[in-house]
């Protein structure tokens, strides 16, 4: 409770100069909206729904393509983590393709797709594609070889062995790139919506930028903030749980 | 099976491992009956591992070969278990007690509703039937190796190679864990090769003790152990026959060892 006092003072303090700043009328702007009417607008977008809405575009968008990335990136990455070979070969390939900024991908993906959630997705999962493959591959790697020889010693085959051994022993640093890609994907899906799909919370702050609503651009902007921090925190807490316990398999991370 | 035509569990016939122009064994010949419990003894870095891998199908050798039953030895054979040294290392960190032996069971595919039958006798057969719900790190280093030689028994092996098992084990939990072993291996008659740099516990342990050589490796004697069992940590150790072979075995490896 005091900790959340001490973080909330600082901000706090910094909203409360800002509402006096304009109710002496010292700052005047049609940009610059101010705190009470920003609340009412955030408020008033959960009561006309938009809100609900527009997150919900915004989530099955950017869910469904870090879903697609980050699997195609673990397919990948294990298969790049088993084969130096295959790893070798398309390295050239991967180092050309993966610098190519997700958001120039949009005019080529709205040629394939037209807007809509597939826009969406599609830009997403190559954005959250490239992190899950290099964190696999490198986890893969970085298996502890007697593992392997055990699994060599009850002969099983390439299905059993990434499936009982390869993924479990990785899964920790792999879902250090999962929690890391959906961060990215929250982004990447919110400037699809600003660039061209017109749908989701991207879309919200056009139409309230383009109808000078300058409090309701402030109040979408930070209920994007708040579904970024409690999406961290979830998944943080789901690492937590699901690798804390097992002690040093955790230090792996 | 009469006494001329005499077959061998494993055999291994003038082998030879280089790494590079680094010669790390040379023309080793041996022969383990069914049923023996052979200890190898040498100095570290004799290349000790590196055989016991190649009996393991882990490695191939440059020259020569293994062969196991009469069959050449290229790949793991699900009649060959090893115990590891690093326990921990070899244990599934994610799989609790029960789900690491499981793991051998699934290898050898044991139908799943067989599976928490073989466990629960696995787990008592090393002490460990309590804790089958924990975790290894729950575990202390001495019953993280029971638990390491539970999983191996569970593929029902012929043969049990056993890399230096007790070296990171303190010495009352060593003693323990010797005659636990040569029970556990009598009573499910496996055939031992048991790797240590304890001359002790390789006279304790052996029907026959064989002592290797360094820089390379080499096989160096042999000492048929000829002393009562079942042996007990105090008399045989006392026995002036149990000292003969400590006195010789020491004089024959290099001091320092």
């Amino acid at each position: 409770m005091m900790r959340l006092f001490k973080g909330l003072m600082i901000p706090g303090c910094v909203l409360g100069l800002w509402q006096w700043l304009v109710m002496i009328q010292y700052v005047k702007s049609e940009s610059l909206s101010y705190p009470s009417a920003i609340a009412a607008a955030a408020i008033g977008v959960i009561q006309d729904g938009t809100l609900l809405v527009a997150a919900a575009q915004t989530f099955s968008g950017a869910f469904s393509g870090w879903l697609v990335g980050a699997t195609l990136g673990i397919v990948v990455g294990i298969a790049f983590g088993l084969s130096q070979t295959l790893s070798r070969l398309m390295k050239i390939t991967v180092e050309t393709v993966r610098p190519i900024p997700s958001v120039a991908l949009i005019p080529l993906a709205l040629l394939i797709y037209g807007y809509g959630v597939l826009l969406e997705t599609s830009v997403v999962a190559f954005s959250c594609f490239w992190p899950l493959l290099i964190v696999t591959e490198s986890a893969v790697r970085g298996i502890e070889p007697r593992l392997i020889e055990v699994s060599r010693m009850l002969n099983f085959n390439l299905f059993d062995r990434v499936i009982k051994i390869i993924l479990p022993a990785a899964l920790p640093r792999i879902f250090v790139g999962m929690r890391l890609a959906a961060a990215v994907a929250l982004v990447v899906s919110v400037t699809v919506e600003i660039t061209a799909n017109p749908m989701g919370l991207g879309y919200a702050l056009i139409v309230a930028q383009e109808s000078m609503r300058a409090d309701r651009m402030f109040a979408f902007i930070g209920w994007i903030g708040l579904i970024g921090w409690s999406l961290n925190t979830a998944l943080l807490n789901i690492q937590y749980r699901w690798f804390g316990k097992m002690g040093f398999w955790e230090e792996q991370v | 099976m009469n006494a001329t035509t005499h077959n061998p569990l494993l055999f291994v016939e003038s082998l030879s491992f280089k790494v590079n122009d680094l010669e790390i064994l040379r023309d080793i010949n041996l022969s383990i009956d069914d049923k023996e419990f052979v200890c190898i003894v040498g100095a570290s870095g004799c290349g000790k591992t590196t055989l016991l891998r190649m009996m393991a199908g882990l490695l191939s050798p440059t020259r020569g070969h293994v062969s196991y039953c009469g069959q050449q030895v290229v790949r793991p054979h699900r009649e060959i278990a090893v115990v590891f040294q690093d326990y921990a290392k070899a244990l599934l960190p994610w799989r609790t007690v029960a789900g690491n032996v499981s793991l051998a069971l699934e290898g050898c595919s044991v139908p799943a509703a067989e599976r928490p039958q073989r466990i629960h006798e696995l787990l008592c057969k090393v002490g460990l039937e309590d804790r089958a719900e924990a975790f290894p790190v729950q575990l202390s280093g001495g019953m993280q190796q029971r638990l390491q030689i539970a999983r191996c028994l569970a593929q029902s092996p012929q043969l049990l190679l056993m890399d230096e098992p007790f070296g990171a084990l303190d010495a009352m939990t060593r003693q323990t864990l010797q005659d636990e072993v040569t029970r556990l291996c009598r009573d499910s008659g496996v055939t031992v090769v048991f790797i240590t740099h304890d001359l002790e516990e390789a006279i304790y342990l052996g029907d026959r003790v064989i002592s290797m050589e360094k820089m390379p490796g080499k096989i160096g004697e042999t000492l048929v152990i000829d002393l009562p069992r079942p042996r007990d940590q105090l008399t045989t150790r006392e026995n002036t026959k149990f000292l003969a072979y400590r006195h010789q075995l020491f004089k024959l490896l290099p001091s320092g060892h």
